[in-house]
């Protein structure tokens, strides 16, 4: 009898673990995603380390072992600030048809998926960069100078968000005349990951490349927010230089963007309710 | 009762199932070329990753631009079995979630096998030739002699060293078994594909000894590439590295069969 009672109890107890496991689950995968980041900065540190010290002068390119660092730690915390799967959702709202419910609204469907991921935005700022931001002044003990270019940054980086997040709606878009999302998508990080100069500062490329890379819009994404954060050197004008292009590279990012979606949503009808 | 069945039973049944495979992929071409085309543009990636490192630093710790592609190029190649032969791992979540998994407990095969051989993963092929394509480049500009010794202890390390990120994303995909989707723990193991193609000397005493036995990248790609790279100093490890693959194989193998054979289904 008393067999026959734990039994029928240990049924519900397995709700229990299920509903533990779960939460938990959550909680860990924050804290792997936390172990992961820091491994990546260690295998960085090291290999910039072994880098700089095959080289004969401490400043390689006008920036030396910690300015890279402070670089590399700050455009990673960038990465996961602006890392929003838009391309993810729109290819896959697009297969299934789902798009449809999303442009009946009476919304502009660009500025809806925008805001629609914003929210992720501000949070992941609070969460991840500013913690980050925080910690790395702290270590450095000053490594970069905290006075007007804040607000340079701020603005800089909200530019760099909305370049971002034109780039990947029109990646997106791209999705709908292809059958594939991770091949589009993978092609669209590895490319943003290069020339944005997110995996290697841009001050390390060669000349030539580096003239390429400097009339793309990929750099206005990592390069120039860090740029104004890090680089002691720069004044006014050199911030509103940058600033500019920016400006220009939202104008005509979103232009081009808009034009995409107009002509590429007629396929979507096609595929009806 | 699995073990009974022999080898030869075993790659019958792989080819037919992987034709199955193959017939059901052809049908979204377009995908394979663009994917295709994707993995190949993060293998270009890297290679010129280390062609604008090397256009500014002589060298990495003692090892020239050659010497570091040929490490990256052994990397890619040893990196292909994983994503060609085990890519199913990553959908493990999604069978066990939906109650999907139950049918491969049900045949009287190797359940390890036949979840594995359901999906061949493409994409590896482009990346399979772009690490030849590399490998070759940097071998000839090293001048490493192309003897036949060379050639069977390429292709005997080559094998052993796959295994290491086969065990590795095995166990990752496991703990799917135990916690409640666990891709995050398979995205984590994932990204130490990329930290294998540096020479685990960069890395400090703990580092170096983390990448050797805890999560054991250094065999991926240094350790073996000493065979050819440094012949005059080649340490024990490397010749161990074999061993260790297979032990490490089978543990993972063990790990993750311990799971499955655990697996009650969703009750539905």
């Amino acid at each position: 009898m008393t067999n026959k009672k734990s039994f029928t109890l240990n049924k519900y107890f397995s709700l229990t673990k299920g509903s533990i496991m779960e939460s938990l689950s959550f909680r860990f995968s924050m804290l792997i995603t936390v172990i992961g980041n820091l491994i990546y900065l260690i295998v960085i540190y090291y290999l910039w380390k072994a880098i700089y010290a095959s080289s004969s002068s401490e400043v390689v390119n006008g920036m030396t072992f910690h300015d890279t660092m402070i670089y590399l730690v700050l455009a990673l915390a960038l990465f996961n600030f602006m890392e929003c799967f838009i391309v993810w959702s729109i290819g896959r709202n697009f297969q299934t048809g789902q798009i449809a419910l999303e442009l009946i609204k009476p919304m502009d469907y660009q500025v809806f998926c925008f805001f629609a991921n914003s929210g992720q935005y501000l949070i992941s700022f609070f969460t991840t960069f500013l913690p980050t931001l925080i910690i790395v002044y702290l270590i450095t003990k000053g490594g970069f100078a905290l006075s007007i270019n804040l607000i340079y940054f701020i603005l800089s980086v909200i530019l760099a968000i909305v370049i971002n997040f034109c780039v990947d709606f029109f990646v997106g878009v791209i999705c709908f005349y292809t059958e594939s999302v991770w091949g589009v998508n993978i092609m669209k990080e590895v490319v943003v990951a290069l020339l944005s100069g997110a995996s290697i500062p841009l001050a390390f490329f060669p000349d030539r490349l580096r003239t390429i890379v400097n009339f793309l819009p990929f750099q206005a994404i990592y390069n120039s927010p860090l740029k104004i954060l890090i680089d002691k050197s720069l004044e006014t004008k050199d911030y509103i230089t940058i600033i500019g292009f920016q400006i220009f590279w939202v104008a005509i990012m979103i232009l081009i963007s808009r034009i995409f979606w107009n002509v590429s949503k007629r396929i979507i009808t096609v595929n009806g309710g | 009762m699995d073990n009974k069945r022999g080898l030869g039973f075993y790659i019958h049944l792989y080819k037919i199932i992987l034709t199955q495979d193959l017939k059901s992929k052809m049908s979204y071409r377009a995908d394979f070329i663009i994917s295709t085309i994707g993995m190949v543009f993060t293998n270009v990636s890297g290679f010129i990753t280390f062609w604008i490192l090397f256009q500014n630093f002589p060298s990495i710790a003692g090892w020239n631009y050659y010497e570091m592609l040929f490490l990256y190029g052994f990397s890619l190649l040893a990196l292909t079995p994983v994503q060609c032969f085990f890519d199913n791992n990553w959908n493990l979540r999604s069978h066990i979630y939906t109650g999907d998994f139950i049918k491969y407990c049900l045949r009287p095969i190797n359940l390890f096998f036949y979840y594995m051989s359901e999906v061949f993963d493409m994409k590896g092929i482009g990346q399979f030739f772009f690490g030849t394509g590399t490998l070759y480049y940097a071998w000839n500009k090293l001048g490493i002699p192309f003897t036949l010794k060379n050639l069977i202890l390429l292709i005997i390390s080559f094998i052993s060293a796959s295994l290491f990120m086969i065990a590795l994303m095995n166990l990752a995909a496991a703990t799917n078994f135990w916690l409640m989707g666990s891709t995050f723990v398979m995205i984590f193991a994932f990204k130490f594909k990329d930290y294998a193609r540096y020479p685990v000397k960069i890395f400090s005493r703990v580092f170096r000894f983390i990448f050797t036995f805890i999560i054991p990248i250094a065999f991926v790609a240094y350790y073996p590439s000493l065979f050819f790279l440094k012949p005059d100093e080649i340490p024990p490890l490397t010749y161990l590295s074999p061993f260790l693959g297979m032990i490490f194989f089978y543990i993972s193998y063990k790990v993750w069969m311990k799971g499955a054979l655990s697996y009650s289904g969703t009750g539905s």
